[in-house]
């Protein structure tokens, strides 16, 4: 007997991400299997270019991140299992992707085809139960697979599922309410879903794969073109970090309401949207905010085979746009957009000096997006441009420290001033400049990139700032070291700054102070949740039809009702006021109605049902929590 | 989400219960043994047992021991036969269990401000399904055949409606019954249409993707069902008795709050009230699980 409550809880305090159609928000998924995860990777990885070998090993011997199976799969197989990996692990010796994809392939219908071996022999309706939710969720390894080729098929293995676990019997409880196996009906729908393993999985050999998937061999030979909705692999994780940063937007601090700056607004539906982006990200609702958490970062942002450590990510790599695959295992620690308008030229060696150049670099080429209009782009901008620093009371605007300040951290901005012989002769803040917002908008090799090839002079990356610093740990281009401590120890090192233990203590305490914040992360409560924030924010962008409707501007109206419709519908699954979700729903629908009338250029009637949104969005507002 | 009991850890705890039963009682009063229900990956269980029982053990100022039984049943045998003083259980089992052994409950838990919840039936949006009339010849999928919120409280709402006899006759009213195994199993065969409804608690449709979520409402809900509970063996020392559910009363307390997730996660305890389970024994009694 299951505690949907128990499970529930659970569910939301995990942290996987969904595969499926376009998840504006990422949702928990049941944990897979180890070997079924195994699977699924080894999918994920062998479409990457070049093939990441290494990762493919570690992906059959260890837990997939964030698993809550403690083993990896082959040692899973050897517990639970007679099946033996040997081919597959031999085909990964031999990196032979082809018969990698087979012996993995024919692995997991092998090990279905073993669990419902053992459902039918059970004895103990506790014991076949177990096993047919074990072949059940083996059988994930391959469902979006076959419902992509072919629906009917899924839906007569889906109720043969259903079938099979009803006619299973039920152990009851304390010998009440048990029921018996029907051997009949099981051995029939097992017949159902062993017969499509037998005929597209459990095969000895399979058609070349150009990209490997779930899909039934019989599709693959049959030629059609299949398009299998794009999905992270298991230890994904795209959810928002948490805390979440606060946002510092210049215009807002000043009191000026974003519902009268339509660009911004607009701008700032941009930044939340996955439309803009091409497929996959697209499909899977990555958009900038999911890297740039509020104008900052996420630390937990995690993809295998593009990020080698959580917060980091490799997006001109195989995934995202294959086009764009500068086939460099180069992951880079996701940089905050704080202070924005004063840190450029953009990108960590400083390539783009115009924002605008590299947003457009963002959407279309590290993202596989439509190429963006004008207006798209001088939103965005104008948006971004308000990002601003966290304030600090500990330092004034021109960088130096506060009474409110530490003893300690005076001391450490005394070293931080002075100039070394290592530093050539000059100080930390010759480049992070105090009253320059702690940089100086210039590119310095400081011997923190490891070369690409013999004599190569690549290794200058853009001073980073300090500001907010405390919060956006770990640092360096490719978040190699975990603190400000081991950044002051690294440069101590390197450059030899012969510091004291005390003297590298006082610099971490200064540092640590130019990081700091007076409210670095928001702050929720029982009504202020992260769902008022959302339905706040995307009303505010709905706000822009004000401006879009009277110029019958479809392309942009659409843009923003495809994107805010369905966010906010998704987002309605995050409320804790779960009596009032019905009426986001009907919202939400309210808000494509808008989008529905513009596709037929009715325009009166997409004023009269965005009218009646703003009135329905008012009247809900005190409930939207 | 499944139970992923494996071949070789049940075989581990049947083991374990076996030595256990040989254990002699006679330190009863000084140490106190749980019994926990595995309702996830028993690999996490064990170490949210060794948590808890750490910090139980710290508040009482007795020894306390958790381990992990393979079901409802075999947590009751335990109590009956003095190898567990406290079990953690569901709310019909608990009345079963009551009726065999005299278990007494200590601690109900609560969820969202109550320590009840309730059953609802699920259909798709645009399946034009308004009413529980409206399921007269389609295919229902419940959790399974003893879950209170998957299964009996969602049906008795077709029987007080007059469209299913009694236990027993629902074939006679759907089209077909499926057990799908949980409350996620059964909804997303609804989700997906496998099915036209599913019987399921009301927080079932948090299960579901976001996307799936708009797409599903509900047309029936169930009486309230008091929440799962704690409860112990009927000779247990009173006193000690007293002390550990005291201690578990302290996990409500702010600073002890983040605790309670290695508890099955509830929101927090209340003194359980034993005439808050009248209804669940009459529920049992209506199914023939309870004479």
């Amino acid at each position: 007997m299951r505690n949907v409550m128990r499970v529930l809880l659970a569910a939301l305090a995990n942290a996987l991400v969904l595969s499926g159609p376009v998840a504006a928000t990422p949702a928990k998924e049941a944990p897979w299997l180890p070997e079924a995860a195994a699977y699924r990777l080894t999918l994920f990885l062998g479409n990457l270019a070049p093939l990441p070998w290494d990762d493919f090993e570690t992906t059959w011997t260890e837990p997939y991140r964030g698993s809550e199976f403690s083993t990896g799969a082959v040692e899973w197989l050897d517990r639970e299992s007679d099946i033996e990996p040997d081919g597959l692990l031999d085909a990964m010796m031999r990196e032979d992707r082809q018969a990698v994809f087979a012996e993995a392939t024919q692995l997991i219908a092998l090990r279905i085809e073993e669990e419902l071996d053992r459902a039918l022999a059970a004895e103990e309706s506790a014991t076949a139960q177990q096993a047919v939710r074990t072949a059940r969720e083996l059988y994930r390894a391959f469902e979006d697979g076959i419902a992509a080729a072919d629906p009917e098929a899924a839906r007569r293995i889906g109720l043969a599922w259903l079938e099979l676990n009803s006619s299973t019997g039920f152990s009851g409880v304390l010998g009440a309410g048990s029921t018996s196996a029907d051997r009949e009906t099981m051995e029939a729908a097992r017949t159902v879903i062993s017969g499509y393993l037998a005929e597209n999985y459990l095969l000895d050999s399979f058609a070349p794969r150009r990209t490997l998937s779930g899909l039934p061999e019989t599709a693959v030979l049959s030629g059609r073109t299949i398009e299998v909705p794009p999905s992270l692999p298991p230890g994904s994780d795209i959810f928002d970090q948490d805390p979440l940063p606060r946002l510092v937007l210049n215009f807002e601090e000043q009191g000026i309401d974003e519902t009268d700056l339509p660009l911004v607004a607009y701008g700032d539906m941009l930044f939340d949207s996955a439309q803009i982006f091409g497929s996959p990200a697209r499909d899977l609702g990555i958009t900038c905010s999911t890297c740039h958490n509020r104008s900052d970062i996420n630390q937990r942002l995690f993809i295998p085979g593009a990020s080698h450590q959580p917060g980091a990510i490799d997006v001109d790599g195989a995934f995202f746009n294959p086009t764009f695959n500068d086939r460099r295992d180069d992951p880079l620690d996701i940089p905050s957009l704080r202070g924005l308008r004063f840190t450029g030229p953009y990108g960590r060696d400083g390539r783009f000096a115009s924002l605008r150049d590299f947003t457009r670099n963002v959407i279309v080429n590290e993202f596989g997006g439509n190429e963006p209009t004008p207006f798209m782009l001088d939103a965005l901008v104008a948006y971004m441009l308000e990002f601003d620093f966290l304030p600090n009371s500990m330092l004034t605007s021109d960088g130096r420290l506060t009474d409110v300040a530490p003893e300690a951290t005076r001391r450490g901005e005394e070293i931080f001033n002075t100039p070394f012989a290592g530093l050539g002769d000059r100080s930390c803040a010759s480049c992070h400049v105090p009253d320059a917002n702690f940089l100086d908008r210039e590119a310095h090799d400081i011997g923190s990139v490891e070369p690409g090839y013999e004599g190569a002079r690549v290794g200058a990356l853009d001073t980073p700032t300090l500001l907010g610093t405390a919060y956006t740990a770990p640092y360096f281009h490719d978040g190699s070291l975990p603190t400000l401590a081991a950044v002051v120890d690294w440069f101590d090192e390197t450059k030899s700054l012969g510091l004291t233990g005390t003297e590298r203590a006082d610099l971490t305490a200064y540092l640590e102070t130019v990081g700091a914040a007076d409210e670095p992360y928001e702050a929720f409560d029982a009504e202020n949740t992260a769902f008022r924030l959302a339905f706040s924010e995307l009303t505010t962008f709905a706000s822009t039809l004000d401006t879009l409707l009277p110029l019958r501007d479809a392309e942009h109206i659409l843009l923003l009702t495809d994107t805010v419709a369905a966010d906010l519908a998704a987002d309605a699954s995050t409320m804790s006021n779960l009596t009032a979700r019905p009426e986001v729903y009907a919202l939400a629908e309210r808000l494509a109605e808008v989008g529905a009338a513009v596709r037929v250029e009715d325009w009166a009637a997409a004023e009269a049902s965005w009218t009646a949104f703003k009135s329905e969005a008012d009247a809900i507002e005190e409930r939207a929590f | 989400m499944a139970i992923h009991l494996n071949r070789r850890t049940m075989l581990a705890l049947a083991g374990a219960g076996a030595v256990s039963l040989a254990t002699p009682l006679a330190a009863q009063d000084t140490e106190l043994r749980l019994a926990f229900i595995p309702q996830e990956n028993p690999e996490k269980l064990l170490g949210d047992i060794e948590a808890i029982t750490g910090w139980l053990s710290e508040q009482i100022g007795v020894p306390v021991e958790g381990f992990v039984t393979i079901d409802h049943a075999a947590a009751v045998e335990a109590l009956r036969n003095g190898d567990a003083d406290i079990s953690f259980m569901g709310a019909l089992p608990f009345v079963l269990a009551e009726a065999e052994i005299g278990a007494v409950p200590l601690l109900s838990e609560v969820y969202r401000g109550a320590p009840s919840y309730t059953g609802r039936i699920f259909v798709r949006r645009d399946s034009g399904i308004d009413g529980l009339a409206d399921l007269r010849g389609h295919n229902i999928a419940f959790a399974d055949p003893i879950s209170e919120s998957g299964y009996l409280y969602p049906l008795a709402e077709f029987v007080e409606a007059g469209l299913v006899e009694g236990p027993g006759a629902a074939e006679e009213f759907f089209g077909r019954v499926f057990f799908a195994g949980g409350y996620q199993q059964a909804m997303q065969a609804m989700a997906e249409g496998l099915v036209d409804a599913a019987g399921a608690s009301q927080y079932a449709d948090l299960l579901l993707t976001p996307e799936q979520q708009a797409e599903v409402t509900w047309i029936a809900e169930s009486k309230p069902i008091p929440s799962h509970l704690v409860i112990a063996r009927a000779a247990l020392d009173a006193a000690l008795r007293d002390r550990f559910t005291d201690a578990m009363m302290q996990l409500n307390e702010p600073e002890n709050r983040d605790k309670l997730r290695y508890l099955y996660g509830p929101d927090g305890y209340v003194r359980a009230d034993p005439a808050a389970y009248h209804g669940v024994r009459d529920m049992a009694r209506r199914y023939g699980l309870l004479e």
